[in-house]
Protein backbone atom coordinates (compact mmCIF):
# COMPACT_ATOMS: atom_id res chain seq x y z
CA UNK A 1 0.00 0.00 0.00
CA UNK A 2 1.43 3.40 -1.04
CA UNK A 3 1.09 6.05 1.65
CA UNK A 4 1.36 9.83 1.48
CA UNK A 5 2.44 11.42 4.74
CA UNK A 6 2.04 15.10 5.55
CA UNK A 7 3.76 16.44 8.64
CA UNK A 8 5.65 19.68 9.09
CA UNK A 9 7.92 18.46 11.90
CA UNK A 10 10.87 16.64 10.36
CA UNK A 11 11.51 14.33 13.28
CA UNK A 12 7.93 13.07 13.44
CA UNK A 13 7.91 12.69 9.67
CA UNK A 14 11.03 10.53 9.74
CA UNK A 15 9.61 8.53 12.61
CA UNK A 16 6.37 7.94 10.71
CA UNK A 17 8.20 6.87 7.60
CA UNK A 18 10.25 4.35 9.59
CA UNK A 19 7.14 2.94 11.29
CA UNK A 20 5.26 2.59 8.02
CA UNK A 21 8.19 0.92 6.27
CA UNK A 22 8.63 -1.45 9.19
CA UNK A 23 5.03 -2.52 8.71
CA UNK A 24 5.43 -3.17 5.01
CA UNK A 25 3.96 0.07 3.65
CA UNK A 26 5.62 2.17 0.95
CA UNK A 27 5.91 5.88 1.67
CA UNK A 28 5.41 7.33 -1.80
CA UNK A 29 5.52 10.99 -0.78
CA UNK A 30 6.33 13.26 2.15
CA UNK A 31 4.63 16.63 2.36
CA UNK A 32 5.67 19.39 4.77
CA UNK A 33 2.45 21.37 4.51
CA UNK A 34 -1.12 21.10 3.29
CA UNK A 35 -0.49 22.57 -0.15
CA UNK A 36 2.29 20.08 -0.80
CA UNK A 37 0.02 17.29 0.44
CA UNK A 38 -2.68 18.17 -2.10
CA UNK A 39 -0.10 18.39 -4.91
CA UNK A 40 1.63 15.14 -3.97
CA UNK A 41 -1.68 13.30 -3.64
CA UNK A 42 -2.32 14.33 -7.25
CA UNK A 43 1.12 13.52 -8.65
CA UNK A 44 2.04 10.35 -6.72
CA UNK A 45 -1.40 8.66 -6.56
CA UNK A 46 -1.14 7.17 -3.05
CA UNK A 47 -3.50 4.43 -1.82
CA UNK A 48 -3.98 6.21 1.51
CA UNK A 49 -2.87 9.40 3.28
CA UNK A 50 -1.75 10.12 6.82
CA UNK A 51 -2.12 13.85 7.55
CA UNK A 52 -1.17 16.10 10.44
CA UNK A 53 -3.74 18.80 11.24
CA UNK A 54 -1.67 21.85 12.10
CA UNK A 55 0.61 22.60 9.17
CA UNK A 56 1.73 25.79 7.44
CA UNK A 57 0.00 27.21 4.34
CA UNK A 58 -3.00 24.89 4.50
CA UNK A 59 -4.19 22.84 7.48
CA UNK A 60 -4.53 19.09 7.24
CA UNK A 61 -8.32 18.99 7.45
CA UNK A 62 -8.73 21.38 4.53
CA UNK A 63 -6.04 19.42 2.68
CA UNK A 64 -7.99 16.20 3.38
CA UNK A 65 -11.13 17.77 1.96
CA UNK A 66 -9.36 18.89 -1.22
CA UNK A 67 -7.54 15.58 -1.69
CA UNK A 68 -10.77 13.65 -1.25
CA UNK A 69 -12.67 15.89 -3.66
CA UNK A 70 -10.08 15.32 -6.37
CA UNK A 71 -9.80 11.56 -5.93
CA UNK A 72 -11.43 9.63 -3.07
CA UNK A 73 -8.91 7.75 -0.92
CA UNK A 74 -8.79 6.67 2.72
CA UNK A 75 -7.39 9.43 4.94
CA UNK A 76 -6.25 9.12 8.54
CA UNK A 77 -5.52 12.24 10.61
CA UNK A 78 -2.65 12.33 13.06
CA UNK A 79 -2.82 15.25 15.42
CA UNK A 80 -2.34 16.64 18.90
CA UNK A 81 -5.79 18.26 18.77
CA UNK A 82 -8.17 16.24 20.86
CA UNK A 83 -11.05 18.70 21.14
CA UNK A 84 -14.43 17.66 19.88
CA UNK A 85 -14.64 20.53 17.37
CA UNK A 86 -11.49 19.47 15.53
CA UNK A 87 -12.56 15.81 15.53
CA UNK A 88 -15.96 16.81 14.15
CA UNK A 89 -14.37 18.95 11.44
CA UNK A 90 -12.15 16.04 10.38
CA UNK A 91 -15.10 13.64 10.41
CA UNK A 92 -17.10 16.04 8.25
CA UNK A 93 -14.18 16.23 5.81
CA UNK A 94 -14.59 12.48 5.30
CA UNK A 95 -11.59 11.01 7.14
CA UNK A 96 -11.63 7.32 8.05
CA UNK A 97 -9.34 7.48 11.06
CA UNK A 98 -8.11 9.92 13.69
CA UNK A 99 -5.00 9.20 15.74
CA UNK A 100 -3.89 11.34 18.62
CA UNK A 101 -0.32 12.55 19.19
CA UNK A 102 1.80 11.45 20.87
CA UNK A 103 0.72 8.46 18.79
CA UNK A 104 1.45 4.84 19.62
CA UNK A 105 3.25 2.87 16.95
CA UNK A 106 0.78 0.01 17.39
CA UNK A 107 -2.12 2.17 16.23
CA UNK A 108 -0.74 3.34 12.88
CA UNK A 109 -0.91 0.22 10.69
CA UNK A 110 -4.28 -0.98 12.09
CA UNK A 111 -5.83 2.44 11.41
CA UNK A 112 -4.60 2.34 7.81
CA UNK A 113 -5.79 -1.24 7.20
CA UNK A 114 -9.25 -0.56 8.63
CA UNK A 115 -9.52 2.75 6.75
CA UNK A 116 -8.51 1.17 3.44
CA UNK A 117 -10.96 -1.74 3.81
CA UNK A 118 -13.93 0.42 4.78
CA UNK A 119 -13.16 2.98 2.10
CA UNK A 120 -13.03 0.25 -0.56
CA UNK A 121 -16.44 -0.88 0.64
CA UNK A 122 -17.85 2.63 0.32
CA UNK A 123 -16.46 3.04 -3.20
CA UNK A 124 -17.91 -0.32 -4.26
CA UNK A 125 -21.36 0.67 -2.99
CA UNK A 126 -21.14 4.01 -4.78
CA UNK A 127 -20.13 2.29 -8.00
CA UNK A 128 -23.16 0.01 -7.80
CA UNK A 129 -25.37 3.01 -7.35
CA UNK A 130 -23.74 4.78 -10.25
CA UNK A 131 -24.14 1.90 -12.68
CA UNK A 132 -27.71 1.10 -11.67
CA UNK A 133 -29.10 4.56 -12.31
CA UNK A 134 -31.72 5.97 -12.37
CA UNK A 135 -32.91 6.20 -8.77
CA UNK A 136 -36.47 6.80 -9.84
CA UNK A 137 -38.08 4.91 -12.66
CA UNK A 138 -40.62 6.55 -14.92
CA UNK A 139 -42.37 4.47 -17.51
CA UNK A 140 -45.48 4.62 -19.60
CA UNK A 141 -48.15 1.99 -19.61
CA UNK A 142 -51.17 2.06 -21.90
CA UNK A 143 -54.60 2.63 -20.31
CA UNK A 144 -57.97 1.28 -21.38
CA UNK A 145 -58.97 4.66 -22.74
CA UNK A 146 -56.11 4.43 -25.20
CA UNK A 147 -53.89 6.99 -23.48
CA UNK A 148 -50.51 6.18 -22.08
CA UNK A 149 -50.36 6.48 -18.30
CA UNK A 150 -47.11 7.76 -16.94
CA UNK A 151 -46.13 5.55 -14.01
CA UNK A 152 -43.51 6.42 -11.45
CA UNK A 153 -41.82 3.97 -9.09
CA UNK A 154 -40.11 5.55 -6.11
CA UNK A 155 -39.68 5.38 -2.39
CA UNK A 156 -42.57 6.91 -0.46
CA UNK A 157 -42.01 9.16 2.54
CA UNK A 158 -42.62 6.34 5.00
CA UNK A 159 -39.80 4.40 3.35
CA UNK A 160 -42.02 1.92 1.52
CA UNK A 161 -41.69 1.47 -2.16
CA UNK A 162 -44.66 2.65 -4.13
CA UNK A 163 -45.91 2.75 -7.66
CA UNK A 164 -47.95 5.77 -8.54
CA UNK A 165 -49.92 6.70 -11.57
CA UNK A 166 -48.92 10.25 -12.36
CA UNK A 167 -51.93 12.11 -13.71
CA UNK A 168 -51.19 13.51 -17.14
CA UNK B 1 -25.45 6.74 21.37
CA UNK B 2 -25.85 3.23 22.83
CA UNK B 3 -22.66 1.21 23.01
CA UNK B 4 -22.07 -2.51 23.49
CA UNK B 5 -18.75 -3.39 25.11
CA UNK B 6 -17.17 -6.83 25.11
CA UNK B 7 -14.18 -7.48 27.34
CA UNK B 8 -13.44 -10.50 29.49
CA UNK B 9 -11.31 -8.73 32.08
CA UNK B 10 -13.62 -7.10 34.60
CA UNK B 11 -11.28 -4.27 35.59
CA UNK B 12 -10.69 -3.24 31.99
CA UNK B 13 -14.39 -3.56 31.23
CA UNK B 14 -15.30 -1.23 34.09
CA UNK B 15 -12.60 1.17 32.99
CA UNK B 16 -13.90 1.17 29.42
CA UNK B 17 -17.43 1.67 30.65
CA UNK B 18 -16.33 4.62 32.77
CA UNK B 19 -14.54 6.19 29.83
CA UNK B 20 -17.56 5.91 27.56
CA UNK B 21 -20.02 7.15 30.16
CA UNK B 22 -17.72 10.01 31.01
CA UNK B 23 -17.95 11.05 27.38
CA UNK B 24 -21.74 11.02 27.55
CA UNK B 25 -22.29 7.69 25.82
CA UNK B 26 -24.65 5.05 27.15
CA UNK B 27 -23.21 1.58 27.72
CA UNK B 28 -26.31 -0.50 26.99
CA UNK B 29 -24.70 -3.93 27.26
CA UNK B 30 -21.58 -5.58 28.67
CA UNK B 31 -20.39 -8.90 27.26
CA UNK B 32 -17.69 -11.07 28.84
CA UNK B 33 -17.00 -13.16 25.77
CA UNK B 34 -17.65 -13.24 22.04
CA UNK B 35 -20.78 -15.37 22.18
CA UNK B 36 -22.38 -12.97 24.65
CA UNK B 37 -21.33 -10.07 22.44
CA UNK B 38 -23.13 -11.54 19.43
CA UNK B 39 -26.27 -12.17 21.50
CA UNK B 40 -26.28 -8.72 23.08
CA UNK B 41 -25.60 -7.02 19.75
CA UNK B 42 -28.98 -8.34 18.71
CA UNK B 43 -31.02 -8.07 21.91
CA UNK B 44 -29.71 -4.81 23.40
CA UNK B 45 -29.90 -2.91 20.08
CA UNK B 46 -26.67 -0.93 20.41
CA UNK B 47 -25.65 1.73 17.88
CA UNK B 48 -21.98 0.76 18.08
CA UNK B 49 -19.77 -1.96 19.55
CA UNK B 50 -16.30 -1.88 21.15
CA UNK B 51 -14.84 -5.39 21.21
CA UNK B 52 -11.73 -6.92 22.72
CA UNK B 53 -10.03 -9.57 20.57
CA UNK B 54 -8.86 -12.26 22.98
CA UNK B 55 -11.98 -13.48 24.72
CA UNK B 56 -13.22 -16.92 25.78
CA UNK B 57 -15.51 -19.03 23.57
CA UNK B 58 -15.38 -16.70 20.54
CA UNK B 59 -12.78 -14.07 19.73
CA UNK B 60 -13.73 -10.45 19.08
CA UNK B 61 -12.96 -10.58 15.37
CA UNK B 62 -15.20 -13.56 14.73
CA UNK B 63 -17.83 -11.93 16.94
CA UNK B 64 -17.53 -8.77 14.80
CA UNK B 65 -18.06 -10.80 11.64
CA UNK B 66 -21.21 -12.42 13.03
CA UNK B 67 -22.58 -9.13 14.34
CA UNK B 68 -22.03 -7.47 10.97
CA UNK B 69 -23.82 -10.35 9.25
CA UNK B 70 -26.85 -10.15 11.46
CA UNK B 71 -27.25 -6.54 12.48
CA UNK B 72 -24.65 -4.21 10.94
CA UNK B 73 -23.22 -1.51 13.18
CA UNK B 74 -19.91 0.34 13.47
CA UNK B 75 -17.38 -1.76 15.38
CA UNK B 76 -14.11 -0.67 17.01
CA UNK B 77 -11.67 -3.36 18.12
CA UNK B 78 -9.43 -2.85 21.16
CA UNK B 79 -6.58 -5.26 21.65
CA UNK B 80 -3.17 -5.69 23.20
CA UNK B 81 -2.25 -7.60 20.06
CA UNK B 82 -1.60 -5.68 16.87
CA UNK B 83 0.21 -8.15 14.66
CA UNK B 84 -0.56 -7.81 10.99
CA UNK B 85 -2.45 -11.08 10.58
CA UNK B 86 -4.93 -10.13 13.31
CA UNK B 87 -5.35 -6.60 12.05
CA UNK B 88 -5.96 -7.80 8.49
CA UNK B 89 -8.51 -10.33 9.70
CA UNK B 90 -10.31 -7.56 11.58
CA UNK B 91 -10.26 -5.23 8.57
CA UNK B 92 -11.65 -7.99 6.36
CA UNK B 93 -14.34 -8.77 8.92
CA UNK B 94 -15.56 -5.19 8.54
CA UNK B 95 -14.37 -3.27 11.61
CA UNK B 96 -14.00 0.52 11.41
CA UNK B 97 -11.28 0.97 13.98
CA UNK B 98 -8.56 -1.00 15.76
CA UNK B 99 -6.88 0.45 18.84
CA UNK B 100 -3.88 -0.92 20.69
CA UNK B 101 -4.29 -1.51 24.43
CA UNK B 102 -3.74 0.16 26.77
CA UNK B 103 -5.42 3.18 25.20
CA UNK B 104 -6.41 6.58 26.48
CA UNK B 105 -9.89 8.06 26.47
CA UNK B 106 -8.70 10.55 23.87
CA UNK B 107 -7.71 7.67 21.57
CA UNK B 108 -11.08 5.99 21.83
CA UNK B 109 -13.46 8.89 21.29
CA UNK B 110 -12.19 10.00 17.84
CA UNK B 111 -12.15 6.33 16.77
CA UNK B 112 -15.80 6.07 17.75
CA UNK B 113 -16.69 9.33 16.02
CA UNK B 114 -15.06 8.35 12.71
CA UNK B 115 -16.49 4.81 12.88
CA UNK B 116 -20.00 6.11 13.40
CA UNK B 117 -19.81 8.73 10.65
CA UNK B 118 -18.31 6.45 8.01
CA UNK B 119 -20.74 3.64 8.88
CA UNK B 120 -23.70 6.01 8.48
CA UNK B 121 -22.29 7.19 5.17
CA UNK B 122 -21.97 3.63 3.84
CA UNK B 123 -25.43 2.71 5.13
CA UNK B 124 -26.97 5.65 3.30
CA UNK B 125 -25.36 4.63 0.00
CA UNK B 126 -26.39 0.99 0.50
CA UNK B 127 -29.95 2.00 1.24
CA UNK B 128 -30.08 3.86 -2.05
CA UNK B 129 -28.70 0.81 -3.84
CA UNK B 130 -31.35 -1.39 -2.19
CA UNK B 131 -34.22 0.94 -2.98
CA UNK B 132 -33.10 0.97 -6.57
CA UNK B 133 -33.03 -2.81 -6.69
CA UNK B 134 -36.49 -2.83 -5.15
CA UNK B 135 -37.78 -0.39 -7.76
CA UNK B 136 -36.45 -2.60 -10.53
CA UNK B 137 -38.13 -5.62 -8.92
CA UNK B 138 -41.42 -3.72 -8.71
CA UNK B 139 -41.30 -2.87 -12.38
CA UNK B 140 -40.60 -6.50 -13.24
CA UNK B 141 -43.50 -7.71 -11.07
CA UNK B 142 -45.94 -5.31 -12.71
CA UNK B 143 -44.85 -6.30 -16.18
CA UNK B 144 -45.14 -9.97 -15.30
CA UNK B 145 -48.59 -9.60 -13.70
CA UNK B 146 -49.82 -7.66 -16.71
CA UNK B 147 -48.61 -10.43 -19.00
CA UNK B 148 -50.31 -13.10 -16.89
CA UNK B 149 -53.60 -11.21 -16.92
CA UNK B 150 -53.44 -10.84 -20.69
CA UNK B 151 -52.77 -14.54 -21.10
CA UNK B 152 -55.17 -15.93 -18.52
CA UNK B 153 -58.04 -13.53 -18.82
CA UNK B 154 -57.56 -12.81 -22.51
CA UNK B 155 -57.30 -9.12 -21.87
CA UNK B 156 -55.64 -6.53 -24.02
CA UNK B 157 -52.55 -4.88 -22.57
CA UNK B 158 -54.59 -1.76 -21.84
CA UNK B 159 -57.31 -3.66 -19.99
CA UNK B 160 -54.80 -5.72 -18.06
CA UNK B 161 -53.06 -2.62 -16.83
CA UNK B 162 -56.37 -0.89 -16.10
CA UNK B 163 -57.38 -3.84 -13.95
CA UNK B 164 -54.12 -3.74 -12.02
CA UNK B 165 -54.52 -0.05 -11.42
CA UNK B 166 -58.16 -0.35 -10.38
CA UNK B 167 -57.29 -3.11 -7.93
CA UNK B 168 -54.56 -0.93 -6.51
CA UNK B 169 -56.87 2.06 -6.15
CA UNK B 170 -59.85 0.22 -4.66
CA UNK B 171 -57.72 -1.76 -2.23
CA UNK B 172 -55.48 1.16 -1.36
CA UNK B 173 -52.38 -1.02 -1.83
CA UNK B 174 -49.33 -0.33 -3.93
CA UNK B 175 -49.43 -1.74 -7.43
CA UNK B 176 -46.45 -3.94 -6.66
CA UNK B 177 -48.39 -5.77 -3.95
CA UNK B 178 -51.30 -6.35 -6.35
CA UNK B 179 -48.90 -7.52 -9.03
CA UNK B 180 -47.22 -9.98 -6.68
CA UNK B 181 -50.59 -11.35 -5.58
CA UNK B 182 -51.56 -11.89 -9.21
CA UNK B 183 -48.27 -13.65 -9.93
CA UNK B 184 -48.86 -15.93 -6.94
CA UNK B 185 -52.37 -16.79 -8.11
CA UNK B 186 -51.80 -17.08 -11.82
CA UNK B 187 -48.07 -17.60 -12.17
Amino acid sequence: MKILIAEDETLIRLDLRAILERHGFTVCAEARDGIEAVELARSTQPDAALLDVRMPNLDGIEAARRIYAERPLPIVMLTAFRDRATVDKAVAAGVFGYLLKPFREGDVAPALYAAAARHAELLAARRRLGTEQPKRIDMELPSSSGHAWPVRIERAEDGSLDVRVVQP
Amino acid sequence: MRVLIAEDETVIRLDLKGMLEGAGLEVCAEARDGVEAVELADSAEPDLAVLDVKMPRLDGIEAARRILDERPMPIVIVSAFTEESLVRRAAEAGVYGYLAKPFREEDLLPAIATARARFDQLSAVREQVDSLAEALAARKAIERAKGLLMQNQRLTEQDAFARLRRASQTSGRPMRVIAEAIIQTLG
